[in-house]
């Protein structure tokens, strides 16, 4: 996948960044899924199938790698699996579009609900990631970087208990939800620890206290401390994802000693990269909707080239992308690093 | 080694054929010289997935009055990119039913609301005049005008509408008519199409 001048292999290059060590070029990592419906056709993966089947799941992610040229192989493409395994109703949904939890039909309402049943690992939708992760090592060795993912309490929180009664919770009595953040982040360290021992090189942990809805000083009280505590408990890299305008709480999730944070386009790679100070990576933030589904090659590339005169650690989209982007589009993200890296060594 | 293609620009994309095992196809624009070609492609390497598309280009050059090089790629005889009037000959294609055979799509529409028949007559000189079997009907011819002016990208030319490479385009014209009508549907449509497949963070989910 790489040229003979690239004294580094695609999975020393991702794991270098994400310690901040040095790297022949900057990595290309997704810590979240790069699925497309066209990716699906060419390797006969499709969805609902690719996301409960550990062959199909782990053929469509090889994608990144052997089609996209990305540095990262990540085949947790939804954000359901575990929900599914805790006991949430899941739509799946079809070949286009996202399996979604139903959570207008919450399965817990008091902290004594939150059990994590005995068969959370073995369950077909955890089970499917484990098995997946360790078809893909084998596959691919040390070549390539495979990240897992697993979802934080918060994120847990919304689809176990419904986003309004458990935001509603966190208003009303903070030491409840204290309490069911702490029963819930069980759930978040089993399966990213499992994800590890199946031979995952780094975990995304997405805990969606979202710009929307979440401030920084909300992050700081419930969620910070917590989030320290899993760089121990799930030792492996581990790459943070929240989504939207999130530079109020940067600076906190700075302080957590994660590996490095997924951010959103709604932040600008200049002032993200001064508020984290060289504390934690930075990946992401290359648009999906407005630029890599609705526009062309040239605005992904300069989106590419502002991260990269930044500063940013790992290019990436800012979250998971559009099943129906273009191909070309991503392609153009590796192309745009190797272009750029190619131009400020000529000029330096 | 990998797969994928060099194809050109993708200008639209049926994620899932209902007529077709739910395969994925794209519409891809090249320039080659002065004339825009239009490719039609999917990954799929199902048993049948070619005859799909192939049906697909044939459907095209039936309804939309396109034609196809030597190479399997599509194009206008004039040479002009007319992207939205392809983008959604394109669909139509996909659409349309196997089992019913394409014809050329008729330059006339029964239009509903205003009950009567809207026709549009090519004037020889690239342009077309619509007119009602109805006097009453004059909104509705207007209608008509504005929907095709918005779909295929006409021009007014006093009171007629015209393409901007100066040719006829019969077949278009019939193929976007009953469209022209109810354009808001088109655009919900497309909407529609668009919101599909975008992950949506827990908070933003229903």
């Amino acid at each position: 996948m790489e040229t003979s001048t690239s004294s580094m292999n695609s999975r020393q290059r991702v794991l270098a960044a994400l310690k901040r060590e040095p790297v022949d070029r900057t990595p290309v990592c997704n810590p979240t899924s790069v699925a497309t419906v066209e990716l699906m056709d060419l390797v006969q993966a499709p969805f609902p199938m690719a996301n409960r089947d550990p062959e199909l799941m782990a053929r469509l992610a090889a994608t990144g790698y052997t089609e996209l040229g990305f540095d990262s192989i990540m085949p947790v493409f939804t954000i359901i699996q575990e929900s599914s395994a805790l006991g949430c109703k899941i739509q799946w949904e079809q070949k286009d579009n996202w399996p979604t939890v139903r959570m207008n039909e919450p399965i817990w309402r008091e902290p004594e609900d939150i059990k994590i049943p005995s068969d959370y690992l073995t369950h077909p939708d955890t089970k499917c990631v484990l098995d997946a992760i360790r078809f893909l090592k084998k596959e691919f060795g040390d070549e390539v970087a495979v990240v897992g993912k697993t979802m934080g309490p918060w994120s847990l929180g919304y689809h176990c208990f419904g986003v309004e009664p458990f935001l509603l919770m966190s208003l009303d009595d903070p030491d409840k939800t204290k309490l069911c953040l702490e029963k819930m982040k069980e759930a978040t360290v089993q399966f990213g620890v499992a994800q590890l021992e199946a031979g995952a090189d780094a975990i995304t942990l997405p805990d969606h206290a979202t710009g929307d809805l979440v401030s920084g000083e909300y992050y700081e009280r419930y969620l910070r401390d917590m989030h320290i505590e899993f760089v121990d408990s799930i030792p492996i890299p581990i790459i943070l994802h929240i989504c939207g305008r999130t530079v109020d709480r940067m600076d906190y999730i700075a302080q957590t000693g994660m590996a490095a944070f997924h951010y959103d386009s709604k932040n600008t790679p200049a002032e993200s990269m001064e508020i984290i100070q060289d504390r934690i990576s930075l990946v992401g933030n290359i648009n999906n909707p407005e630029t890599l589904y609705s526009k062309g090659p040239e605005v992904v590339r300069q989106e590419v080239y502002k991260n990269l005169d930044a500063g940013v650690h790992l290019i990436a989209p800012e979250c998971a992308i559009p099943l129906q982007t273009a191909l070309d589009n991503l392609k153009e993200i590796p192309k745009a690093v190797r272009d750029w890296h190619r131009d400020h060594v000529s000029t330096n | 080694m990998a797969q994928t293609l060099d194809l050109g620009t993708r200008i639209e994309l049926v994620s899932m054929d209902a007529h077709f095992q739910e395969i994925s196809i794209a519409l891809y624009r090249q320039q080659h010289d002065t004339t825009t070609h239009y490719l039609v492609h999917s990954y799929s390497s199902l048993d049948g997935a070619t005859e799909r598309i192939e049906f697909i280009k044939e459907t095209m050059i039936t309804l939309g009055g396109i034609q196809q090089t030597a190479d399997g790629l599509l194009h206008f005889a004039c040479g002009a990119q007319h992207e939205l009037a392809c983008k959604r000959l394109f669909l139509e294609a996909c659409k349309h039913n196997p089992a019913a055979t394409a014809t050329p799509p008729p330059m006339t529409v029964f239009d509903k609301k205003g009950e009567c028949n809207l026709t549009v007559t090519g004037l020889g000189d690239s342009s077309y005049r619509a007119a009602a079997d109805s006097d009453e009907a004059e909104r509705r011819v207007a209608v008509l005008i504005g929907g095709l002016t918005r779909l295929a990208q006409l021009e007014e030319k006093g009171d007629a509408i015209a393409f901007a490479c100066g040719h006829q385009h019969d077949a278009l014209i019939g193929l976007l008519l009953g469209r022209a009508l109810n354009v808001r549907a088109a655009i919900r449509e497309a909407e529609l199409n668009d919101s599909r497949g975008m992950l949506a963070a827990p908070s933003q989910q229903n």
